[in-house]
């Protein structure tokens, strides 16, 4: 008699799908090998600071506000991933509907999902955060491993409640808006953490030090409050009823979402979304390249996300207008800003490119139709580079205002920076859009680690040229 | 001029093409303007790959190619300017609507501005998606995206046109309508080449058929021809399986 697949063997299959969708399988295997040795580099590091830390110890309550510190971080940053990632595995990956018509129990295909994206999601920091864990445990400081199970517990946590986030919004208002809705969340995180990063610049210290005291835990340890941050500093009871109440929300989540899953009512719901209507009209009576920059501005236009990709990256912004406003004047003040812009216009010129090659749906169409191959190319790399001037623009013209001699080796630089990614773009495109099932994946992580090299490279060519000496600030003044 | 003057809408002459293993060998076809000819065979034949070198997406091995006097090889933005290709699986952009799918499309092929406008929104109101034209195409169902490239590829009004498998995902009325379409695409002087499984869409539309099976063409004509050269007498279907069983 036939009996369906196990748990374990569902299990397997999930992993297997995941990680052959993971970044670094996705990754040109020339790029493994620098890898690895930057992360042996990492160990090293991590071995000289763990023995620091062993040998000039925080306080427990300042241990436990650090901790603390991180696994309310990490929630933020896993949540918005696992959205993303609940969604891919529900709608984007297709194969929902084919597990369900299969005979495999549809909880146990839930289970799998759920479990998957909380491996996925907690791998990257397992890494990461195993650096430094392990450099602990080498010198002694066995505790440490406790980072290990506490961000799978908590990887598990966020991802049942990712999942019933993302059930209850996709129902509502279908899987590209929920699409947005975490992408949105990923952008909140990042700029809360990028502004916290800078409190320090911006609010007098005393301000600073009574915020601190007031997030440190008391006597007691800080209560449920901090009961993760102690389970993470290795305290074995609350490192047990961490992972008992990360199980228990993961298996609550399970149990409300077994039922309209098997019932197909959370896959329907994300069934054929509705095409979003609009004035749309399209413009007749285009040249060949019109037409083509046109369709890719559109295309570019309308990738979900852009907003909160480009805001990302744009980041680098922050200290530039800063500058420009004539609020900051360290680190080398005006001399910064050509080198800071040449190295946005170079990374937004790949993710503009990438993008473009990750939405092409439609290549040989163009390819049946009479114009010259390299047509559509340049109508992509005109598009890409019109966008990312777009951007620049404004920062540019300030630049002019406040410091007209760097405007020729910023302009140069511009230049040099986006032909130069731009044409990586179109042969090595980063990963932005995840294949259809069944479909090959394009771009590498190749195309990532080149890209910012270029953009690093051209970027330190241009603060050479406007300032010879650009590390000046750190020598001991007079 | 006489119609047997005129250059034949698609002449190939040995056409091949390995990868590995031949897929296509000595292929030989004679098209003539106005005439709907069908290209079948089992899966793997060579149907595709010998409609894709014919676009212009591949270059075969050895052969020839000329659509309407122009070779496809030599020239192959000229012969492409007279072509369309429709392939199995419907190119198109899932966050364009229609009416900017076929604005891209009169673009590649410079189609004048009110004409391209004028036959935009004629094929659209004709193939039912009108109320559509300014959706997204993301949420189409298969039929409506097949329907979509259809327009796009009558929009520029080719002398040629390709079809790989296009009924596929048309419920009965859009096939009715699809082939209205294309018959009096014929009629006005085109000519069709078109690969289909459905050997009732290729019996009633064509005025030819080939049978291509390992890569060769088997056998060529009417279906009493095709009898003929066969053997048999019975159905297309009897005389296909007949020829393909080899």
């Amino acid at each position: 008699m036939h009996s369906a697949p196990g748990f374990l063997w569902l299990l397997r299959h999930e992993l297997h799908v995941l990680w052959r969708g993971s970044i670094l399988v996705r990754t040109h295997r020339h790029v493994l090998f620098p890898l690895i040795t930057v992360g042996v580099i990492f160990q090293g590091i991590a071995l000289l600071l763990a023995g620091q830390i062993v040998r000039h110890p925080l306080p427990t309550d300042e241990m436990l506000l650090a901790a603390n510190i991180n696994i309310v971080l990490l929630f933020a940053l896993m949540f918005s991933r696992a959205m993303m990632a609940s969604i891919d595995v529900i709608y984007g990956r297709g194969d929902a509907d084919f597990l369900l018509a299969s005979p495999i129990p549809p909880g146990r295909v839930l289970a799998v999902r759920m479990l998957g994206v909380g491996v996925s999601i907690a791998a990257p920091w397992a890494l990461l955060g195993g650096v430094l864990a392990n450099a602990l445990a080498v010198h002694g400081q066995f505790w440490a491993l406790a980072v290990y199970p506490m961000l799978l517990a908590e990887a598990l946590m966020v991802a049942a409640l990712a999942f019933a986030v993302v059930t209850a919004l996709l129902g509502r208002i279908g899987p590209a808006a929920a699409r947005r809705a975490g992408h949105t969340l990923a952008l909140g995180v990042g700029i809360g953490i990028f502004i916290l990063g800078q409190m320090s610049h911006f609010l007098p210290p005393e301000t600073l030090v009574r915020f601190w005291q007031a997030m440190l835990p008391g006597p007691d340890g800080g209560g449920p409050a901090f009961l993760f941050a102690r389970g993470l500093l290795g305290q074995g009871g609350d490192l047990a009823a961490s992972i008992a109440f990360s199980l228990a929300v993961f298996a609550l989540a399970w149990r409300v979402l077994a039922k309209p899953f098997a019932e197909g009512a959370i896959t329907a719901a994300a069934y054929r979304p509705p095409g979003r209507t609009g004035a749309q009209g399209g413009k007749f009576g285009n040249t060949a390249f019109a037409a083509l920059f046109a369709k890719d501005l559109r295309l570019l236009a309308r990738f979900p996300g852009l907003i909160t990709q480009v805001v990302y990256r744009s980041l680098t912004l922050v200290p530039v207008v800063f500058i420009l406003a004539g609020k900051f004047t360290s680190y080398g003040g005006m001399a910064v800003v050509p080198p800071l812009l040449v190295f946005l216009a170079g990374q937004l010129g790949l993710f503009f490119i990438s993008v473009l090659r990750g939405t092409e749906d439609a290549l040989e169409l163009t390819a049946s139709a009479p114009v010259p191959a390299y047509l559509p190319l340049r109508a992509g790399i005109a598009t890409a580079g019109y966008a990312a001037l777009l951007i620049l623009a404004v920062p540019v013209l300030a630049t002019m205002a406040r410091a007209p001699a760097m405007l020729g080796p910023l302009l140069a630089g511009l230049s040099g920076v986006l032909l130069c990614n731009l044409m990586l773009g179109l042969r090595l495109p980063i990963p932005l859009v995840r294949a259809e099932f069944g479909k090959a994946q394009t771009g590498t992580a190749l195309g990532l680690i080149l890209g910012v090299s270029v953009s690093s490279l051209w970027s330190l060519l241009v603060w050479l040229i406007v300032a010879p000496n650009p590390f000046a600030w750190l020598a001991p003044h007079g | 001029m006489d119609a047997t003057d005129m250059p034949a809408a698609l002449m190939v002459r040995g056409l091949a093409k390995a990868f590995g293993r031949k897929v296509v060998e000595g292929v030989d076809l004679c098209i003539r303007p106005g005439e709907f000819y069908a290209l079948l065979g089992p899966n793997g034949a060579g149907k595709t790959t010998t409609l894709r070198m014919i676009a212009g997406l591949m270059r075969p091995d050895a052969g020839s190619i000329s659509v309407f006097g122009r070779n496809v090889l030599a020239d192959p933005l000229g012969a492409k300017a007279v072509m369309a290709w429709i392939p199995d699986e419907p190119l198109l952009y899932d966050r364009l609507s229609p009416l900017e799918y076929l604005a891209f499309v009169a673009g590649l092929w410079r189609v004048d501005a009110d004409l391209a406008k004028s036959r935009a929104e004629e094929l659209l109101d004709t193939l039912g998606l009108w109320p559509h034209r300014n959706e997204r195409c993301e949420g189409f169902s298969r039929g409506m995206k097949q329907k979509t490239v259809l327009a796009g590829a009558l929009i520029h009004d080719p002398k040629f046109l390709l079809l790989d498998e296009p009924l596929t995902g048309l419920d009965a009325a859009s096939a009715r309508l699809v082939k209205d379409i294309l018959r009096k695409h014929v009629e006005g002087g085109a000519a069709i080449i078109l690969t289909t499984h459905i050997l009732e869409v290729a019996e009633r539309l064509a005025s030819r058929i080939g049978i291509l099976s390992g890569g060769r063409l088997m056998a060529e004509g009417d279906l009493p021809g095709l009898r003929e050269q066969a053997g048999v007498s019975g159905s297309l279907e009897d005389v296909f399986l007949h020829l393909t069983a080899a």
